[in-house]
């Protein structure tokens, strides 16, 4: 049962995480601007950012929902999931009227406590997979070989 | 002596899960270095501070003072929404600017909207959509544009004029 419930949430966090990644990839510029209206990371940072942080989703989605390096995956999601709660939350305190950019770098949902709840969610989905004993089915068996 | 059951679960996981996690992100780092040498639209890798200063430079004007502005005439407004086929409401002579089709509705303006004018931009509240028409504008020589702060549901919520349209009303 918790292998099948690990599984679940591998694919949904995975899904999530790929999803994400999607539109940020077709689209670095204008993530980069949904990354500057945070007015967080420093320019020289920028464009790195924002090449680096969807090709990592994507590489933690796959690895989620292929079951490879499940843990490793799931304490990077859970670090990058903490980082976009302290972004949100620094933007609320500062009264910032943004776009989240988490899904849609062309305007999309503004940032709101409705994202931390999501968020947190998800960080909750991926302490679970990080702590299971029972990984569920996947490819990870290959690379422990 | 058996470890405790913290103690074990820290030995079982930690090791192993940031190893893991390192190669994630060397894979990240990789892939990253590699698309971004054969994507010839790539950003540069340093990026130009005045690029989005320009953008995050629109200035915003709250609700009250918009409503005083259009009260007293000095200003054009333009609608930045991508609307619907349908009805839809707006504010009462505003002018639409959409991303998708910005050419062509500046075009359609440019015998009675001069450069001197001043303009407020508004759309469904969401800042990022109407910055970047803010920051076209600006790039085509129109200087003086405001942000209404909030858009068109701030403008409703504090009672000023609406009016409706069609999809074919331009």
């Amino acid at each position: 049962m918790s292998g099948v419930l690990t599984l679940a949430l591998r694919l949904v966090v995975g899904g999530v995480f790929i999803y994400a990644s999607l539109d940020k990839l077709a689209h670095p510029g204008a993530f980069a601007t949904a990354i500057s209206h945070y007015r967080l990371v420093p320019f020289s940072l920028l464009h790195a950012s924002a090449h680096l942080l969807p090709v990592t989703e994507m590489v933690v989605g796959l690895a989620l929902v292929l079951g490879i390096w499940r843990r490793g995956a799931a304490l990077v999601a859970a670090f990058l999931t903490t980082v976009f709660m302290a972004a949100i939350t620094s933007a609320l305190v500062r009264g910032l009227d943004i776009s989240c950019g988490c899904f849609n770098t062309d305007g999309g949902h503004g940032v709101g406590l409705d994202l931390l709840w999501r968020d947190g969610i998800l960080l909750l989905m991926c302490l679970w997979i990080l702590l299971a004993r029972n990984p569920g089915f996947g490819l990870g068996g290959i690379f422990r070989k | 002596m058996a470890k405790t059951r913290g103690e074990s679960a820290m030995t079982f996981l930690m090791p192993a899960s940031l190893r893991e996690a390192g190669l994630l992100l060397l894979t990240a780092v990789l892939v990253t270095a590699v698309s971004w040498l054969l994507r010839g639209d790539g950003l540069p890798l340093r990026a130009d501070p005045v690029a989005y200063e320009l953008e995050l430079a629109a200035p915003l004007v709250d609700i009250d003072e918009a409503l005083a502005l259009y009260d007293e005439g000095e200003y054009i407004f333009i609608d930045t929404r991508d609307h619907p086929e349908g009805a839809f409401d707006t504010i009462p002579g505003a002018f639409f600017i959409r991303s998708d089709s910005f050419d062509d509705d500046l075009l359609a303006y440019f015998d009675f909207m001069t450069p001197r004018d001043n303009f407020i931009l508004f759309g469904d509240g969401n800042l990022q959509s109407v910055s970047n028409i803010a920051a076209r504008m600006t790039g085509r020589g129109y200087p003086n544009v405001l942000i209404l702060k909030g858009g068109l549901t701030a403008w409703r919520k504090a009672g000023g004029d609406i009016s409706s349209r069609t999809g074919g009303d331009s």
